[in-house]
């Protein structure tokens, strides 16, 4: 099993990938704790100054959407150009390609996890109580990286391929941002879209991620089964369209 | 179910072929009109151009064996063939037909110092480099220090590769790339890094594997090394096997071919 056999190239890659990411800049790892706390300031000003959303905590809702949102976006993205990225780990040498996504989804996923780490201080000082739901917070948040690392297995593996899915997938991600209730709350759908609404696997997470962190509800059954289900689909789509693509990445790059 | 046609297994103390190559063929696509975009995809199918490719046979009908602790020869001219056979051996390129069996933890030295980060220190380079070779963890602790001691680097040891010299970093790269103790190594003339004085270095390293019954390829344009190191050659042109057999006789035909 290659998991087993190369874990510690898994794990080496993975800790490159995180020193690389946080030593270049001044701040270093700051930043990516810093982003999304401006992010979410500028968006707070425009949405209660404008929209006026009646949402309880709208600062930690918007923040928790935020860093939930920010490991699908960056995590894809980064991940897509994992393969097309390091020409001679594919053509040079032979690895289970798919150790390069892997690493690169894992160092993506600490990263977010940091960011959630710092979250916890802000929670308890907007003066919402911790409630023992946090401690779904693995469970969901490894349902997650499933959901994440299936994603980056189609998009890295068909990049190699289509050198202009970047541009393509930057477009949706954007979409998917605003069809996710990341900067508005939920109750601003209509009704008669909701059925549908709440089939983007993105909106169950994020709302379930908020009911345990900041609304002190446990996340639903229905909900986490259902994530299960579409991690499950993505990582069995997500393997086998990368290996039936792998045979020709070293002619492709 | 489709039988594989690249095959990787544990060397066994039964089996004395290394490597064995069968009616081996690789072909490249270079398609007339290369479409690397989603877009020109889109745009070929309104064209109603069909995918139309030219094939180009890289390798046709390549069969050879390597048995356990030989030192055998690739030699041909540029353009022959001889890295895409190596690639294939490596399990990088993925071949069209034929069988390739390889037996035993193989060591692809086709280019050195693959995956080195320039911001990273020679010590992190070394556990990743070493790691992307096969090693673990505990293996590249225990090797360290002959590690940087064979590449005369121990006091540039918490230096950023960036400010390597090339010739350092090559010497980095070779002497972790050396601890990985394969069964089988393929050697792609790379043998040819830093000075005068590393190289021989390198040179007496290959050689003492080689006295230890490992198995290497080698393919290489220098035909004296050939000729000194490898009983066995064969010879490739145009993708075709044209010669194999005792080192001499192959190098004599690969003279005449060339005059």
């Amino acid at each position: 099993m290659w998991l087993i056999k190369y874990r510690d190239l898994i794990w080496n890659l993975t800790l490159t990938d995180l020193k690389i990411k946080y030593q270049n800049s001044v701040l270093g790892f700051a930043w990516s704790l810093l982003n999304p706390l401006l992010m979410m300031l500028v968006l707070y000003a425009v949405f209660i100054n404008i929209f006026r959303f009646n949402q309880e905590n709208f600062a930690l809702y918007l923040l928790v959407g935020l860093i939930v949102w920010r490991f699908f976006a960056i995590g894809t993205s980064t991940a897509m150009g994992s393969i097309v990225g390091r020409p001679g780990l594919v053509t040079k040498i032979y690895i289970p390609r798919q150790i390069l996504v892997l690493s690169t989804t894992l160092s993506c996923f600490i990263s977010s996890i940091l960011e959630f780490f710092v979250l916890i201080p802000l929670i308890i000082i907007f003066g919402v109580k911790i409630s023992p739901g946090i401690l779904f917070f693995p469970i969901v948040h490894g349902i997650y990286f499933f959901i994440v690392y299936g994603v980056s297995l189609i998009l890295a593996s068909l990049f190699v391929y289509y050198r202009d899915l970047n541009q393509i997938w930057d477009v949706v991600i954007q979409l998917g941002f605003f069809l996710s209730p990341i900067v508005y709350p939920f109750s601003v759908i209509p009704a008669r879209y909701i059925s549908y609404y709440i089939l983007n696997p993105m909106t169950v997470l994020v709302e379930t991620y908020r009911n345990f962190l900041i609304y002190g509800s446990l996340p639903g059954l229905r909900s986490v089964l259902y994530l299960i289900l579409v991690g499950v689909i993505l990582i069995l789509v997500g393997t086998g369209i990368f290996h039936r693509l792998e045979r020709r990445f070293a002619e492709m790059i | 179910m489709a039988v594989e046609i690249y095959s990787l297994q544990d060397k066994k103390e039964i089996d004395d072929n290394a490597i064995i190559v069968e009616h081996l063929s690789k072909r490249f696509r270079i398609p007339h009109e290369r479409k690397t975009t989603v877009y020109q995809h889109i745009a070929g199918l309104f064209h109603g151009g069909s995918y139309s490719y030219e094939e180009f046979a890289a390798l046709q009908d390549i069969s050879f064996t390597v048995k356990h602790g030989e030192t055998f020869g690739i030699i041909g001219p540029n353009g022959s063939g001889k890295s895409t056979l190596l690639k294939i051996l490596a399990g990088v390129l993925y071949p069209d037909s034929g069988r390739v069996q390889v037996n035993g933890k193989i060591a692809p030295f086709l280019e050195l110092g693959v995956g080195f980060q320039p911001d990273l220190t020679a010590k992190e380079n070394i556990y990743l480099y070493g790691a992307i070779m096969g090693l673990t963890r505990k293996e590249i602790a225990r090797k360290y220090e002959e590690i940087l001691e064979f590449a005369e680097l121990k006091r540039f040891e918490s230096m950023k590769l960036k400010n390597f010299s090339s010739g350092m970093a090559v010497r980095l790269a070779f002497s972790t790339a050396i601890q990985t103790d394969p069964d089988i190594l393929l050697v792609d003339e790379v043998l040819a890094v830093g000075d005068e004085a590393f190289q021989r270095k390198c040179t007496g390293k290959i050689d003492e594997i080689r006295r230890d019954g490992k198995t290497i390829l080698f393919v290489s344009h220098a035909l004296e090394s050939v000729r000194e190191l490898c009983k066995q050659s064969i010879l490739l042109k145009d993708g075709k096997m044209v010669s194999s057999g005792a080192t001499p006789n192959v190098i004599e035909n690969y003279l005449k071919l060339i005059v």
